[in-house]
């Protein structure tokens, strides 16, 4: 029961979110298995939930492949400077008019921000020796906090309404995603999650460090090169469409091994159904709480994503060796 | 068996091996020994290929391991190294179970009734024993130890050294860092001394 559990949340959360909202709808069930018998239903909300369910997964998905190539417990897009550099990409990408936000193009450049500013951690770190957890950490920090205050300038600066607010960028937003939006970071989730699939029986074999992976016949950087990419297609699609998602990627896997222990294989489905899980109840909770108001969902998420890193690094377990 | 010609390695500006030549026998035990420091486990190390000699080859077979794709050098080579630590939980199993079968060699250094802890509960000589397990578990015709009896009691030492006695007789060559204090070392067929 305890391992389906995520999955049965995940429907009724699903569900949950489709019913609830701000304009009340007549005739529920016939709409509902009407297919665009109903603007709100067809149109705002089912697109907004869907888009939900897939940003959740990738941002989780990117979490796990970030902790698995760097074999660190705390790595998360956030905190690698993965997502502020794909909201560079996207940023600059949608102020010089050639994209607009959550079309493919923009997807593109968010994937690109993202991988370059990853690589650009990755490079950093590894300056004065081999990289330590330590070093990629605070320099993944200081990547992370410089991207986003370039983009809190650009959007400051540029009054374009279409280059969406620091607010978006930092805290997110689905209000604005629509059924269109939904291809492209379908794309990058299912190609993400593909090569996830792929390489994670290698991302077992990394946590034994980068000597005993070699040792046992890992190609060590090509394997974290594979990874970056899938996380960079993963953070750059959903990021580059709904902004910046906090604590997503470093609770969901957490979490998923928790439940399911520390094999890959199983964590890719079982990651993504709790990333799509809590990001749905995020939304659900920031656009129900506060009516007419809606509050940006990396609130939402932030709460309920702190208590798990404290709990990681206070809570006995035996899952992850934090000491 | 092994051949080292002429091996010249600097680490960090330091020249820890110098113009050091050696050829060790296929279906052996070679014990490595010497004080902290000296170069015992850098001269393993080059021999896994984990870094290149400055100067000099290394040779396993025809094999030179710096220049092999690492797939198939872990078919040639396994490697314990010293002071493994683990930071995920998974099982003993299914650690040893990452480098080849599991229950033939957990048998062998009596880790089967560890098999499904967690390797992150482990304590350092059980952690130690895993990565032996999952060297030896890799079935390659060469196998190189870190100091593998640095933190085992008599019982789990007799067991590790008939193990490895056993696989040199069924041909494997077995190259053991040791410290030069290993006053024990009859069960080697052949030690290096040169370090000393």
């Amino acid at each position: 029961m305890k391992k389906i559990a995520p999955a049965i949340a995940l429907a009724i959360a699903t569900f949950v979110a489709i019913c609830v909202g701000s304009a009340q709808i007549d005739n529920f069930w016939t709409a509902l298995f009407s297919p665009g018998s109903n603007e709100i239903l067809w149109q705002i909300r089912i697109p907004r939930v869907t888009a939900a369910l897939i940003v959740g997964a990738s941002l989780a998905l990117a979490g796990l492949m970030a902790q698995g190539a760097c074999n660190n417990a705390l790595a998360e897009p956030s905190i690698l400077g993965t997502t502020a550099g794909a909201a560079l990409g996207t940023v600059i990408a949608v102020l010089t008019g050639l994209v607009q936000v959550g079309s493919v193009g923009a997807i593109a450049c968010g994937a690109l921000g993202a991988l370059a500013a990853t690589s650009l951690t990755f490079k950093l770190a590894n300056l004065r020796s081999q990289i330590s957890s330590f070093a990629l950490i605070i320099v993944g920090i200081a990547v992370s906090a410089s991207l986003t205050a370039i983009v809190g300038l650009l959007s400051a600066m540029v009054t374009r309404s279409d280059a969406r607010s620091i607010s978006f960028w930092n805290f997110g937003s689905l209000a604005l995603t629509t059924r269109d939006n939904l291809v492209g970071i379908s794309i990058t989730a299912l190609v993400g999650g593909l090569i996830a699939w792929k390489i994670s029986p290698s991302l077992d074999r990394l946590s034994l460090g980068d000597a005993t992976a070699f040792h046992i016949g890992i190609d060590v950087p090509r394997v974290r090169l594979i990874a970056l990419v899938a996380l960079s297609l993963l953070a750059g699609g959903a990021v580059s469409t709904v902004g910046s998602i906090a604590f997503i990627g470093l609770a969901a896997p957490h979490i998923a091994r928790f439940i399911y222990g520390p094999i890959h294989r199983n964590l890719i489905v079982h990651t993504a159904i709790i990333g799509a899980l809590l990001v749905v109840v995020a939304d659900t909770l920031s656009r129900s709480v506060a009516q007419p108001n809606e509050l940006p969902i990396g609130l939402i998420t932030s709460l309920l994503g702190a208590p798990v890193l404290i709990a990681l690094v206070t809570v006995k377990n035996n899952i992850w060796k934090t000491q | 068996m092994i051949t080292i010609n002429e091996i010249t390695i600097v680490v960090d500006g330091r020249e820890i091996i110098s113009d050091y030549s050696e050829q060790i026998p296929a279906g052996s035990i070679t014990a490595i020994v010497g004080p902290n420091g000296c170069g015992k486990s850098t001269l393993l190390a080059a021999i896994a290929g984990d870094i290149a000699p400055t100067k000099g080859t290394i040779t396993i077979d025809e094999l030179h391991p710096i220049l092999t794709f690492p797939a198939h050098l872990a078919q040639i080579r396994a490697v314990a190294i010293q002071n493994q630590s683990y930071t995920l939980g998974y099982t003993v199993k299914q650690i040893i179970e990452m480098a080849g079968p599991a229950d033939e060699v957990m048998q062998a250094l009596e880790l089967t009734a560890l098999a499904d802890r967690a390797v992150t509960t482990l304590s350092g000589g059980e952690a130690q024993r895993v990565s032996i397990a999952t060297a030896i578990a890799q079935k390659t015709p060469v196998l190189l130890l870190d100091e593998p009896l640095a933190a085992q009691d008599v019982r789990s030492r007799k067991r590790i050294i008939e193990v490895l006695r056993a696989l040199a007789e069924a041909g494997v060559t077995v190259v053991v860092v040791a410290h030069s204090n290993e006053s024990e070392l009859t069960w080697a067929d052949k030690v290096i001394k040169q370090f000393l």
